[in-house]
């Protein structure tokens, strides 16, 4: 089953996107979670190359490559996370530019741009709104110890305005 | 060395600009010239939806470059790239996403997924919170293995979802752990040089995509088919080859015919494969089993610059 040329451009433009992307990604963004993901995305684009060009030549060949890629992706998956749990152990952030200090010794030092003067947006946690009324107390607990364990429920329902 | 590099660098320049104007003399140069135009709308695209720290000036900034970004996908598809076959040669001026003389439904399915996979990438690279870059990265995926579909790679499209998956829920965990207690990170809103890497993947794709239509043009011209990326594709002559999708028997399984790939051609590469597996697996034991010193108090002193993303 040889495919069509232009199906094969196709294939080969789209993988040759995803591949810049993730070097784009990989080289901007300074997150070691989002770094991986974009080491993932280049792996990716060169997987879409290799099926397209399976597909043209009608040849098992570019899929048994995309497997082995994909045991890659697995093996690279593993070892990366590993470093990123003792990386955070260390340095208590996903920061890559914290670890500046490895770079050669006769280097300067890059300067990290800060966002110190920017206003942080405040992070918005959802909450739960307080679930309904409260049932009507009956005047024969009204001082029982349902009344006694009132105060933190209260007090916790005020701290969350 | 170093004081040759001027020398040397003009010389370089005046050559890509020599080579430059030829290849604007070559008949297919409009083309060219429209691919690398609408890459560079997408490049602007993209700068302007990364983080960019306090240069993210304006709050349509996001907006404006998800529209140039679209815009250049958009018309991407429009482009024609030559294909090399001589006998149609007065028909080369085939759409860039049509499927010749497939059907339809291929042509449409194959470009809704790829504008998934590439939308969704986009979206994974530029999204502030490291969660949303993992869903993206599924969806990324989703895309993907749906292209692999439509090549006729089914293994390969349920490996993909399956071992991803375990992949993306991993990450999440340790998004989970380790990012999100610190709450919006401050280095998840700034990129590093967004502008040259940017202009890197400028220049990559522009490599890549313009690589494509050198090797049309040769094959165009004719008489320098072993130069160019595509061979035709009796050239190539194999053992095994894949079964047609459309008239699938029992006689020809695709699971069947992939493992016989594997593991007739390809076995070694198979016990390589596995080999490096486990080398991987006790290599990650060994890094993230090492016992690190309590928190704070390790002898290089980086926990005072690390620190500084924390909430006191």
């Amino acid at each position: 089953m040889p495919g069509s040329e232009p199906a094969l451009n196709n294939y080969l433009i789209v993988g040759a996107l995803l591949f810049t992307l993730g070097i784009v990604g990989f080289l901007t963004r300074r997150n070691l979670i989002v770094m991986f993901l974009c080491a993932e995305l280049m792996l990716q684009g060169v997987s879409v190359t290799l099926v397209g060009f399976s597909g043209y030549h009608g040849s098992w060949s570019g899929q048994v490559f995309a497997i082995f890629s994909l045991a890659l992706a697995a093996a690279e998956a593993g070892i990366a996370l590993a470093l990123f749990v003792v990386l955070f152990r260390r340095g208590h952030s996903l920061d890559v530019s914290i670890w500046q200090d490895l770079r050669e010794a006769d280097q300067p030092p890059i300067p990290d741009e800060t966002t110190d003067d920017e206003p942080q947006a405040e992070q918005v946690w959802p909450r739960l709104a307080p679930a309904g009324l409260l049932p009507a107390r009956s005047p024969k607990t009204a001082g029982e110890p349902f009344e006694s364990a009132m105060p933190a429920g209260a007090g916790s329902e005020r701290g969350l305005r | 060395m170093l004081a040759h590099f001027p020398v040397l660098a003009a010389s370089r320049i005046s050559l890509l600009a020599d080579q430059f104007r030829s290849a604007l003399q070559q008949p297919h140069s409009g083309l060219v010239l429209r691919s690398l135009l609408i890459l560079v709308a997408g490049g602007v695209g993209l700068y302007l939806m990364l983080p960019r720290g306090r240069h993210t000036g304006r709050r349509f900034d996001r907006i404006i470059g998800a529209a140039l970004a679209t815009l250049s996908l958009v018309l991407l598809a429009t482009v024609e790239i030559p294909t090399g076959l001589a006998e149609v040669e007065s028909a080369q001026k085939t759409l860039l996403w049509s499927f010749g003389s497939e059907s339809k439904i291929t042509g449409f399915t194959f470009y809704a997924l790829a504008a998934i996979s590439l939308v969704s990438a986009v979206m994974m690279i530029t999204s502030r919170n490291p969660v949303y870059s993992a869903l993206w990265f599924a969806v990324v995926l989703l895309g993907n293995s749906g292209l692999f579909l439509l090549q006729g790679a089914e293994f390969l499209s349920a490996a993909t979802i399956i071992v991803y998956a375990g992949a993306i829920v991993v990450t999440f965990l340790f998004v989970i752990m380790l990012a999100q207690p610190s709450g919006a990170a401050k280095y998840d809103h700034v990129s590093r040089e967004p502008l040259l890497s940017c202009l890197t993947g400028l220049i990559l794709s522009s490599v890549l995509v313009g690589t494509l239509h050198y090797s049309a043009r040769l094959d165009v011209r004719g008489g320098a088919t072993e130069t160019s990326i595509l061979p035709s594709a009796e050239i190539i002559t194999l053992s095994s080859t894949l079964p047609d999708s459309r008239h699938r028997t029992d006689a020809n399984r695709h699971v069947a015919g992939l493992g016989k790939a594997l593991f007739l051609d390809h076995v070694v590469s198979v016990e390589v494969i596995g080999v490096l597996l486990l080398a991987a697996v006790v290599g990650a034991m060994l890094i993230a089993g090492h016992p690190v010193h309590a928190p704070g108090v390790n002898e290089t002193g980086r926990n005072k610059t690390g620190r500084n993303d924390r909430p006191s």
